[in-house]
């Protein structure tokens, strides 16, 4: 039995590989493109130390579909994705707007924001389902992601909006850089730190509502936030972590993506963030850059060359 | 009048869910002022996430949804996630917030793929343990929340001053002998505990805002500890029955209003808080720029 079942996971591993059937390439590419995506803008966010507004504007898109399907009275998607990256923008730059100022904390910001917004979304959502003309089947899929529904016209959205994204990010490359790192010393160099900042905050809510239909409103900051923090234990630099994140993202949502082929049930989401947490793992003990094994090595030779040196 | 008099006399559901619903707002208000204080404001967002995959493992090491094991299961589940926070966030290259995301949300996809792999026929219903369902609190979960709030309660009265004085000094607290750590991780045990009695009632997302919405409220209200909890208790109970008369009123998601209420009374607070509310601030500085002899205060 346990071999049996460990051939039939090879066997369909192999079968969703080999891109036979459309939906299966399809599930793979969307879920490679959303870690990839995810994986460039979540490291700025991530080295700016707002990894948590990810989460904020996720759950946020939730009140802006409720309201873009109550205006136009279908499930269309380019209109519900178009309210949910109003929402998302709006909410990312709500957090910003209250936490400047006095006796408000920017943590409290983010929950305070993500909170409401959804609640808001939940209200509307009850309001829709109780109206004779809402039917609000695939909730749990919004929630949850399911690459594998997503068709071949998104998956084109999400390829066009991401290469735009790559695009941006290497023309703004210099700024952003200072910026994540230092953003007073940009500010004196008269970068327009405020403009990077909405742009970061554009850039996310566009991530963000990309990757919603394939990982779901509430994992998407794991893909934001995840491949990024494994990345930072691999390189020094922003580049090496920067092009490391979009790695892990990218094979993270293709397992991810096999995952749930293989294993019915299981959606694709989760699948995808568990998959990062290992490699969250691998690069926390093994990682070059303050991982754990490496840390302890080194300390003992130090301790060593200290110890024939004499000094204790 | 007949309107806030007349659900009351539908059914018992209307006084089960509005105590449950108090009982949850005033324990979230009162451990939230603390956490806000000690800048851990979304440790309770992580908390109430991680009590999905608290539930589910406590379901599948005893088979039940025994009220005690639950609570007990999501308890050690809570515990292990602030321990764990606090140890990646330890790792040099690993930032406070992205460590709470990472741990999260790790627990909460594995909670998802858990549910929907291993006890799809339990009674656990995923659109209920996030969203809630206030009018439909079962017995389990009006006993949970019954028996968790006056333990919960009576313990932050018992360590009220240590508390206190580790939530606004930790460093000073730590030289005066109070336990810090332990006391850190006692918190965290009551907000998922609370998290877990609340849950099945007023969903994770609900309970996030009775938390961090108060305190950061009572925070722009208030000027002393025993004042913003005042507040804050104040503000989930008003936020509670504006919500669920709304909910009512409209025909909407309960908890929703409630969160929805909640948020509509910080932006009041933040607007119109006495000396910093932004509207006051606004209007100081556009009188101050006509030139109409307003005095200018300093910033803040």
């Amino acid at each position: 039995m346990k071999t049996g079942s460990t051939e039939i996971f090879w066997s369909r591993a192999a079968e969703f590989f080999s891109l036979q059937y459309d939906f299966a390439l399809y599930a793979l590419l969307a879920a490679v493109l959303v870690g990839v995506i995810c994986g460039l803008v979540g490291t700025f966010m991530v080295l700016r130390g707002m990894s948590l507004v990810g989460d904020a504007a996720g759950h946020a898109t939730l009140p802006g579909v409720a309201i873009a399907f109550l205006i136009t009275g279908t499930k269309s998607a380019p209109a519900l994705l178009l309210g949910a990256l109003a929402s998302a923008v709006l909410a990312a730059m709500t957090i910003t707007w209250i936490s400047r100022g006095p006796r408000v904390r920017a943590d409290a910001a983010i929950g305070i924001v993500l909170s409401t917004f959804f609640g808001l979304g939940i209200v509307l959502l009850s309001y829709i389902q109780a109206s004779p003309t809402g039917q609000q089947a695939g909730l749990s899929e919004y929630l949850f992601g399911n690459a594998a529904a997503v068709t071949p016209a998104q998956i084109g959205v999400v390829a066009l909006a991401g290469a735009l994204l790559v695009v941006l990010v290497g023309v703004f490359y210099r700024p952003l850089s200072l910026m994540v790192f230092d953003e007073r010393f940009a500010q004196s160099l008269g970068l327009p730190t405020h403009w990077l900042e909405l742009g970061l905050m554009a850039a996310l809510a566009v991530a963000v509502v990309l990757s919603i239909q394939a990982v779901g409103v509430i994992l998407v900051a794991a893909m934001l936030i995840i491949p990024p923090s494994a990345a930072r234990f691999l390189s020094k630099k922003l580049p090496g972590v920067m092009f490391a994140s979009i790695l892990i993202g990218g094979i993270s949502g293709a397992i991810g993506a096999m995952i749930s082929y293989v294993y019915e049930g299981v959606a694709t989401g989760p699948a995808m963030v568990l998959v990062a947490v290992v490699f969250f793992a691998l690069a926390l003990a093994f990682g070059p850059v303050g991982g754990a094994l490496p840390r302890a090595l080194r300390r003992r030779s130090a301790r060593q060359i200290a110890l024939q040196r004499g000094l204790r | 009048m007949t309107f806030l008099i007349e659900p009351w006399q539908w059914g018992d559901w209307m006084w089960r869910g509005m105590l449950t619903l108090n009982l949850v707002a005033i324990t979230s208000a009162v451990l939230g002022v603390f956490l806000y204080l000690r800048r851990m404001s979304l440790i309770a967002d992580a908390l109430a996430h991680v009590a999905l995959p608290g539930i589910v493992m406590a379901f599948l090491v005893t088979g039940s949804l025994d009220g005690a094991l639950m609570l007990g299961g999501a308890a050690l589940v809570g515990l292990f996630t602030a321990v764990a926070i606090e140890w990646v966030s330890r790792q040099p290259t690993v930032r406070s917030d992205a460590a709470i995301g990472v741990v999260f949300t790790a627990l909460f996809a594995l909670g998802v793929i858990l549910l929907s792999t291993r006890v799809r026929d339990a009674h656990i219903d995923t659109h209920c343990l996030l969203f809630g369902d206030v009018l439909g609190v079962s017995d389990r979960a009006l006993s949970l929340v019954v028996w968790s709030t006056p333990v919960v309660l009576g313990l932050v009265a018992i360590f009220y001053r240590w508390l206190s004085v580790s939530s606004f000094d930790a460093r000073f607290a730590l030289a005066l002998g109070v336990p810090v750590a332990a006391l850190n991780y006692g918190l965290m045990s009551a907000v998922t505990v609370t998290a877990v009695a609340g849950f099945e009632a007023v969903g994770a997302v609900l309970v996030i805002a009775l938390i961090i919405v108060p305190a950061a409220t009572a925070h722009l209200l208030a000027r002393s500890l025993k004042g913003m909890l005042a507040v804050s208790v104040g503000h989930g109970i008003i936020a509670s029955w504006v919500g669920m008369y709304l909910a009512i009123g409209l025909n909407i998601s309960a908890a929703g209003a409630v969160v929805v209420a909640g948020g509509a009374l910080y932006a009041l607070a933040f607007l119109f808080a006495p000396g910093h509310g932004r509207f006051w601030r606004w209007r100081r500085r556009s009188l101050a720029h006509r030139g109409q002899h307003q005095p200018l205060s300093p910033p803040g």
